[in-house]
């Protein structure tokens, strides 16, 4: 056998080889098409159905829409920008406008470049099989799912005009941060319609699609800029734009819409309105039904909620010596204190705002609703109120603020200690709560129960559990900001409860009302020992553990009450004018005290107050003073707050009491 | 036909190889490669082939599970919508209280306007009405200019009425009990032909004549307590035959029936009166009854 022979011979075997594996492809693609055409998916006609789910809208108290869930708003390709247009087209599928679903030769050098050069992997989807993709199927690779996919692709190239695939296309892609189509990312990146986007703006947002996450420009702003670089180099490659407009492109300064993390996708209020949403109507109604649901959020004071708590949080971090929060670790939100705000408009029970901790994207625990945290000093409101009612005592009521030692039954006694482990001796109520003495209050608890004090609080809206012992009232038991900001509410309203609620009214896509909120209140406080305990809270305020509100400017009548828990784990303050209550907590999610780099303790006077105070300022400025309704059976007196005699005139420092028809002190009032 | 016998030289292979047939199906190998490269026919030919497939292939994809979610979601706000309107306007066409709580489900009240408020309280006889809530304070609310409409819920087995202003603020809250409303019930037809059938009212059955013979030794305004709406007696055609006095007092009235026969037809009309001022009513015809047995006693013996 001679050379030639061996040749023929082998090429011929190649040949036959190359005719044989042709056969058994040809044969396995035909094995392959008819299994997956078993259950390919219907392509739905017209493709633009496909895109109309109705959104379901979110709206401020005001009007504002605030969050827009599901549901796209399919514009047609005349109403978007052509710069946007070519960018997309040269970036993902330059060849879109020639094939027929499938561009095989770049396909084949994707093939080649993923075959053999190790490392590379390249993709090679046209824009028919992006959005065959992103319609029909997961995102699990697997062959047989692309080879459905690219059918698929193939059938929505023969059904529809090129024109038709684009739009549907370009109205379904996502870019990131909750923007899903081109409109609403236009609205969202740079607050105008995807009609008046400029060819910086274009091949900056058509770069995102390819990795939102990656590129998210409010995250990675440089990412992003490189990425426009290539979609600027591409236009060119393809013809669209020359260099000199390429350059200038990309120096243009790009503007991104401010982010209001507080009052837009994924605050703590929307979460709320969500969950509530969602458990009336079920997950389908909420994502797909295109509800329009009425809250009662007002965007102004949220905004100026979540400032108060940042900025007072960061306060907060220098007074504890700890470094600045968000620069350099991924921990900060368990190694930083956090903070929860709620504002409650005292006369309806409306959620005005709220604030559930100090970075929505760092953690979405809502610490004003789901957080029970022990209120401290903050619940004797609820211990005064009910000796009051109960023993008919008044503010004027003489009580001698000493060491106590109450027995429990079973367990060791009770010896609750003062702030500062001192005692002062006689004093009147209002004063002790004024200055906050753990002794009185625990006398008091004493003598009327736990339970009479449990059932007072329940009265107001406190509904979390509360253990039926003596401590309960120096607050030990959790209770979170909402409940803390209703309750004291009831008293600002003169004992008229309103359940705290945040959906005013919800409405199908067509407007027609599904439920609409009745907002009534009902009595559940005597409105004059009410408004005794308010008198004396706005002393709390004015001349006591609160007076830091006033120090920092706020000058409207208020009344409030401070509370820090044991081992300053917890700094509360939570105080209302007639019209508006609010509640503030600060302290760490890991249970630990809060102490500064001295030593000493933060209590809710030196961590809560302050961050009220800023809201408050900002929340009623302009508004006239309201002073709180005066029942009409209420008087006043000045009292000596030493011996609880009527004050004379060279009596030193009096206290204005508000007392009951019947309660006026004579001489000496009875101590006990 | 001669065995095929491989080339064994490249002369022979050339000639085999550059015969007709070979390039003619190198060509068309050729042609069929180019021109799917220049028109694409192959995918054109099963894009057109699937399209004739695409009304028989299932509805299955994240597109048309979002599809049929979204057909959930609309069903089932259509339904939630449409049992609030029948509810709306079953009670729109409510002429009582009774009617509208029977339409009010425990979890969906039903929202009417103040007008309508006030005809189901003028339908009502003066006095229960006024257990509703005062003529005077609704005339004060009403001069407000506040009050525009009037939302229904279920309260255990009785009607909470809220007047509420434009912004569902509630401006004043009512409780009708279920003993009221047991009261408006009867204060429509009773579902009954005689007095008979009721068996509170067997004890105390009194002739008409009698009746209103001992309702006439009373002076006006305590026939007034006694029939609170005697107009509503007036309006049914027929002659009132007997008069009954129910056993039982609820809430402060006692019921009086009275049966009245119209050509062939029997029926009975309820009203409630007030308790002390029936009673007077009540003793002044079991006084009348005795001395009517003392006399037939005397003349008999």
């Amino acid at each position: 056998m001679n050379f030639a022979t061996t040749f023929i011979r082998r090429l011929s075997g190649i040949f036959y080889l190359v005719c044989g594996l042709a056969g058994v492809v040809a044969l396995l693609a035909m094995v392959l098409f008819f299994s997956a055409l078993s259950d390919l998916p219907q392509v739905p006609e017209p493709l633009s159905r496909i895109i109309e789910t109705p959104p379901t809208e979110i709206f401020a108290a005001t009007g504002e829409r605030i969050m827009v869930i599901g549901g796209r708003e399919a514009i047609p390709l005349s109403r978007i920008s052509p710069y946007f247009i070519q960018a997309v087209i040269a970036t993902e599928d330059h060849r879109f406008w020639e094939h027929h679903g499938v561009d095989k030769v770049r396909t084949l050098k994707a093939l080649w470049v993923t075959l053999f050069e190790p490392g590379k992997v390249q993709g090679a989807s046209t824009i028919t099989q992006q959005l065959a993709k992103n319609l029909f199927f997961t995102y699990r690779r697997t062959v047989m799912r692309k080879f459905r996919e690219l059918l698929v692709a193939l059938q929505i190239e023969a059904q529809y005009a090129k024109g038709d695939i684009l739009e549907a296309y370009l109205n379904q892609i996502s870019f990131g941060v909750g923007a899903q189509g081109i409109e609403q990312a236009t609205q969202s990146f740079f607050g105008k319609s995807a009609a008046a986007l400029t060819l910086a703006e274009s091949t900056f947002l058509a770069g995102l699609p390819k990795s939102p996450t990656r590129y998210n420009p409010y995250l990675h702003f440089d990412r992003a800029k490189k990425r426009q670089k290539i979609v600027l180099s591409r236009m060119i490659a393809v013809g669209y734009i020359n260099t000199e407009e390429a350059e200038s492109a990309f120096k243009e300064n790009l503007f991104l819409q401010p982010r209001n993390e507080g009052t837009r996708t994924g605050s703590y209020f929307l979460d709320v309105v969500l969950k509530e949403v969602e458990e009336r109507y079920g997950p389908e109604v909420l994502y797909h039904g295109g509800l329009k649901v009425m809250t009662t959020l007002d965007p102004l004071l949220q905004s100026w909620a979540v400032e108060s708590v940042q900025n007072g949080l960061a306060k907060l971090d220098e007074i504890l010596g700890i470094r600045k929060y968000g620069v350099d670790s991924r921990d900060d939100a368990v190694t930083h204190p956090q903070g929860a705000l709620v504002a409650v408009e005292t006369n309806s029970g409306a959620v005005k705002a709220m604030v559930g901790g100090r970075d929505y994207s760092e953690t979405e625990f809502n610490r004003a609703v789901q957080n029970n945290r022990l209120p401290g000093s903050g619940f004797k409101p609820f211990v005064y109120y009910t000796v009051f009612e109960k023993l008919d005592l008044s503010p004027a009521t003489l009580v001698v603020d000493k060491k106590v030692n109450i027995p429990v039954v079973g367990t060791p006694d009770w010896r609750p200690k003062n702030f500062g482990g001192k005692y002062a001796g006689p004093m009147i109520l209002k004063e002790a709560l004024m200055k906050s003495v753990n002794s009185v209050a625990a006398q008091l608890v004493e003598r009327i129960g736990p339970d009479a004090v449990i059932e007072v609080s329940r009265r107001c809206g406190i509904k979390s559990p509360l253990s039926s012992v003596y401590s309960v009232a120096l607050g030990t038991s959790g209770v979170s900001p909402l409940e803390m900001a209703s309750a004291f509410a009831t008293f600002a309203t003169g004992g008229i409860r309103h359940t705290p609620f945040w959906i005013r009214r919800v409405e199908d896509p067509l407007g027609r009302i599904l439920e609409e909120r009745i907002v009534g209140g009902k009595r559940s406080l005597d409105a004059s020992v009410a408004y005794q305990v308010v008198d004396m809270m706005q002393g709390v305020l004015n001349n006591g553990t609160g007076s830091i509100v006033r120090r920092m400017g706020f000058d409207l009548p208020a009344a409030g009450k401070t509370g820090t828990s044991d081992g300053y784990h917890d700094a509360w303050f939570t105080g209302f004018t007639p019209t508006l209550c609010v509640s503030v907590w600060v302290g760490y999610d890991r249970g630990v005290g809060m102490r500064d780099a001295n030593g000493k303790g933060i209590t809710g006077a030196r961590g809560a107050a302050p961050i009220w105070a800023d809201f408050m300022i900002k929340a009623t400025n302009g508004e006239p003073a309201r002073e709180f309704a005066i029942p009409s059976d209420i008087q006043f007196q000045s009292i000596d707050p030493v011996t609880g005699f009527a004050a004379k005139q060279w009596t030193p420092n009096p206290v204005r009491v508000a007392l009951r028809q019947g309660q006026e002190v004579q001489g000496r009032e009875e101590t006990f | 036909m001669a065995d095929w016998v491989g080339p064994q030289d490249i002369r022979e292979w050339s000639r085999r190889l550059f015969a007709l047939r070979p390039i003619l199906l190198f060509l068309l190998v050729s042609a069929i490669f180019i021109l799917e490269l220049r028109f694409d026919w192959i995918e054109r030919a099963l894009g057109a082939y699937l399209v004739t497939t695409n009304v028989a292939r299932p509805e299955s994809g994240a597109i048309w599970e979002k599809g049929k979610q979204t057909l959930t979601a609309r069903k089932t706000l259509e339904q939630i919508v449409t049992d609030r309107q029948d509810s709306q306007r079953i009670a729109r066409g409510a002429t009582t209280f009774n009617q509208i709580a029977a339409n009010v489900s425990a979890d969906q009240g039903v929202m009417l306007s103040d007008d309508h408020f006030r005809k189901l309280y003028l339908s009502l006889p003066r006095e229960i009405a006024q257990e509703i809530i005062s003529p005077f304070e609704l005339v004060r609310l009403a001069s407000e200019g506040k009050w525009r409409r009037t939302y229904f819920e279920k309260a255990g087995a009785g009607l909470m009425v809220y007047l509420l202003d434009l912004n569902n603020r509630v401006l004043r809250q009512l409780k009708i009990s279920p003993s009221l409303l047991i009261h408006f019930e009867h204060e429509q037809f009773a579902q009954v032909e005689t007095l008979e059938d009721l068996p509170y009212f067997e004890n105390r059955v009194y002739p008409a004549d009698r009746f209103f013979d001992a309702l006439e030794a009373f002076p006006e305004e305590v026939r007034r307590s006694m029939v609170p709406n005697p107009e509503r007696l007036l309006q049914i055609s027929g002659q009132i035959m007997r008069v009954g006095i129910s056993d039982e007092a609820v809430s402060g009235f006692i019921e009086i029936g009275f049966e009245i026969i119209n050509g062939s037809r029997r029926k009975v009309i309820i009203v409630q009166g007030h308790e002390w001022a029936v009673w007077r009513l009540r003793s002044h015809l079991e006084e009348q009854k005795s001395s009517a047995n003392i006399i037939s006693d005397t003349l008999e013996n």
